[in-house]
């Protein structure tokens, strides 16, 4: 039993607090919003420079062979200073996929990726499934010898910037995962912005036509595949949501100490002390859970995917609670757009909406 | 990081869990199962099996006849000691008493108090708290006069926890009239049959005498019986507090709780109350482990503080939650109670045979949030010490 992080992890940790010190106060995250692309080129370089970009690959694929501790580490930094960088969808979740996928040319792809050049987001959301992703209508059939696929898919993430899409398709009546190039044929992309400022994309296939190496996993395997991202892409932005909840309610506690009302500072009132309190706990009770999680996750642990289960529920709730009274102990700042702390509650809000919701996974702990 | 313990941990565990499963008394045993209350005896006769193992100053230093178990071990033996569904051990003595005595006392205080705690040849009782100071404890009156070899005690302790069995009770009086409340106070030991004490029951809402009003009418206390020096009282009691605190989240128990509670309510198949208990089953384990990263802060050689409070806090909620869910899921068959000892096996009344268990449970459970400091101070320990306002 030892829950203290080396050194290596401390130093990561410091290196990302330092960029984020450096490059994102709150001026520049706007700044970065408002541009088209929805992130900051230059920042993505020097997530690559840094070696951020190739953390979780092995080293045969040109990666630091790092795990869930590094990556939950590298996260909950992000979180505090809400980084938009499309690191989630680019690494964590396509990354993830590729590397453990039938793909002939991956160690290529993953080289691209990992210096910063390539962009693959993962298509797998349809408008009537819901959260049972392998209920896809999108689907490759044979026809005439070849392979053509058809279908639509949304909220892909930073869509507009990939260069390629990972498709969770039905092909043969099986589940697959398909690699498309943005540019083929066929393909539509659609933009839009998300309520947290990011970025998002619906896509048309109509008759996009692949070939056999564009299949990466097919069957059980793409099933499994699929399951392994989703469990390691929930850890990555639960932990995000534990750096957001700790800048939440240190913001708050700051901020409750200047702010004064009735002559004096309104933290002398109980009321919003033990507010701040149950802020708190809430945002320790989770790190606990995050940790367990990505320790049982890293030792391959069966028990794994049910924790991360029990985490996201617990993501879900405690994002709520601390998401919206930090806003409420802001008063009117809280509401305004200009102020970051509303910005916190629109993250935690789009996190628990992502890869299945808090009732979702109170379903999914029951039933595992 | 690593989330597994070591062989000699879990070679430990084993040794605990085969020494319960082999000699732990049956006829306690059995009362436990049933949600029986235990008498007085069944209490004694626990705490001796504990000593006749060894166990009973779990958490002691070796030279006092403790164990010299490192934080894990006692972490993993109060676990066991739960899932094997065993009697909380009396803290008053083991955990409270004995470390302030070892700590603070002088060697002819060692002599006659320590080995009597371990053996539970003596009962002891905490007298802290009074009528006029809870939450405030240092405002306390209890008023002890220097009378050459003796001190005077008059005045009055409340919510003492089985004081009607105990042979000695551990007090904070007031020796001295300061400008500053806690500078007055001291630790005196006093015997419970010393003319001058009145002990008077108080009956909770469960219809239990678990605790006490203690009256003290011109008491006669050794000199010899004051623990460390005089008006330094406050230090201790602080430092007994801190031993508390350890353990305090109740996770093992609320394990077990939880097990049962879902055993009950299995073939109910009832949707809602199923949410309901995986929700406190994931809070349960976000405290768990919340525990588990004190516990390793302890074991570095750091110190968690306040940010133990958690522990208080989350568990006594967790606890409650329990009781309540186990309510709900008897519905309308809560109705009839009689009191903490159930029903005759003559008269049973209709309904799940948890009904009754449920009520004096949730009753019960409404001190979590209260004792020990209540929650509420719990949190203004955390707002001022972590949050800083």
């Amino acid at each position: 039993m030892n829950l203290t992080y080396s050194d290596e992890q401390n130093m990561l940790r410091e290196q990302v607090l330092k960029f984020c010190e450096t490059n994102y106060d709150f001026t520049d995250r706007e700044k970065i919003l408002k541009t088209d692309i929805g992130y900051d080129i230059a920042n993505w370089n020097q997530f690559a420079e840094l070696g951020w970009l190739a953390i979780p690959f092995s080293e045969d694929n040109g990666g630091f062979n790092f795990g869930p501790v590094e990556l939950t580490v590298l996260f909950e930094e992000f979180g505090k200073s809400l980084v938009v960088e499309p690191y989630l969808s680019s690494i964590v979740m396509s990354g993830t996929i590729i590397e453990n996928s039938n793909c002939p040319n991956k160690k290529e792809i993953l080289e691209k990726i990992i210096s910063g050049e390539h962009q693959i987001s993962v298509a797998y959301a349809e408008s009537n499934i819901g959260y049972n992703f392998f209920d896809v209508v999108t689907a490759v059939d044979e026809k005439d010898g070849k392979l053509l696929l058809n279908g639509s898919k949304l909220l892909v993430l930073n869509a507009a910037n990939s260069n390629q899409y990972i498709v969770l398709v039905n092909y043969n009546s099986e589940i697959s995962l398909v690699l498309v190039d943005k540019e083929s044929k066929g393909l539509t992309l659609q933009s839009f912005k998300t309520l947290d400022g990011q970025t998002c994309g619906e896509i048309t296939f109509e008759n996009v036509l692949l070939n056999q190496d564009s299949i990466l996993a097919h069957g059980e395997n793409a099933k499994s595949l699929f399951n392994k991202m989703l469990d390691i892409s929930i850890l990555c932005i639960c932990a995000e949501s534990v750096g957001a909840m700790t800048a939440s309610y240190q913001k708050t506690v700051q901020y409750t100490k200047e702010r004064k009302q009735f002559g004096q500072p309104i933290s002398n009132f109980q009321v919003l002390q033990h507010r701040m309190v149950d802020m708190f706990i809430e945002t320790e009770i989770t790190k606990s859970l995050l940790i367990k999680a990505t320790l049982q996750l890293d030792m391959n642990e069966p028990e794994a995917s049910k924790t991360i289960s029990a985490l996201k529920v617990q993501v879900g709730k405690a994002g709520k609670l601390v998401g919206q009274q930090a806003v409420q102990l802001h008063g009117g700042m809280g509401v305004s757009n200009e102020m970051s702390i509303g910005h916190y509650l629109k993250r935690f809000t789009a996190i628990d909406a992502m890869f299945g919701n808090t009732q979702h996974h109170l379903n999914k702990y029951i039933t595992i | 990081m690593d989330i597994s313990f070591s062989e000699q941990d879990l070679q430990f565990k084993e040794e605990i869990r085969s020494g319960l499963e082999n000699d732990f008394p049956s006829h306690i045993r059995e009362k436990q199962n049933q949600g029986i209350a235990l008498s007085k005896d069944d209490r004694i006769d626990f705490h001796k099996f504990l000593y006749d193992k060894g166990w009973a100053g779990y958490n002691w230093p070796v030279e006092y006849g403790g164990t010299g178990w490192s934080l894990v071990q006692i972490y993993l033996f109060l676990n066991e000691l739960a899932y094997a569904n065993c009697p909380t051990i009396l803290p008053f003595g083991l955990n409270m008493v004995g470390p302030v005595i070892y700590t603070f006392g002088n060697q002819e205080q060692k002599d006659k108090f320590l080995p009597d705690i371990l053996k539970f040849n003596a009962w002891w009782c905490q007298g802290y708290s009074e009528p006029g100071s809870g939450s405030d404890l240092a405002s306390l009156k209890t008023k002890a006069v220097l009378d050459s070899d003796n001190y005077i005690v008059n005045g009055s302790k409340t919510w003492t926890t089985l004081a009607q069995y105990a042979d000695w009770i551990f007090c904070l009086v007031r020796t001295e009239t300061t400008q500053k409340k806690q500078e007055g106070i001291s630790f005196l030991l006093i015997d419970m049959k010393s003319p001058g004490i009145e002990v008077k029951p108080i009956i909770t809402i469960d219809g239990e005498h678990e605790v006490n009003s203690v009256f003290f009418t011109d008491v006669k206390v050794p000199t010899s019986n004051l623990i460390g020096e005089e008006g330094k009282g406050w230090t201790y009691a602080k430092f007994l507090l801190a031993h508390e605190r350890f353990g305090i989240g109740a996770v093992p128990a609320s394990k077990v709780q939880l097990q049962k509670l879902k055993d009950k309510t299995e073939n109910l198949n009832d949707a809602e109350l199923n949410k309901n208990i995986a929700e406190l089953e994931i809070d349960l384990m976000a405290l768990e482990f919340t525990e588990l990263r004190c516990l390793a802060v302890i074991s570095e050689g750091g110190n968690p503080g306040p940010e133990s409070s958690i522990l208080k806090i989350r568990g006594t909620e967790i606890q409650q939650r329990l009781t309540e869910l186990l309510i709900e899921a008897a519905g309308q068959y809560i109705l009839p109670y009689e009191g903490p000892e159930g029903f005759d096996s003559n008269r049973i009344p209709a309904g799940p045979d948890y009904a009754s268990e449920s009520v004096a449970r949730y009753l019960n459970y409404r001190k979590t949030s209260i004792y020990g400091g209540s929650n509420e101070i719990q949190k203004n320990i955390i707002a001022k010490a972590i949050l800083g306002v």
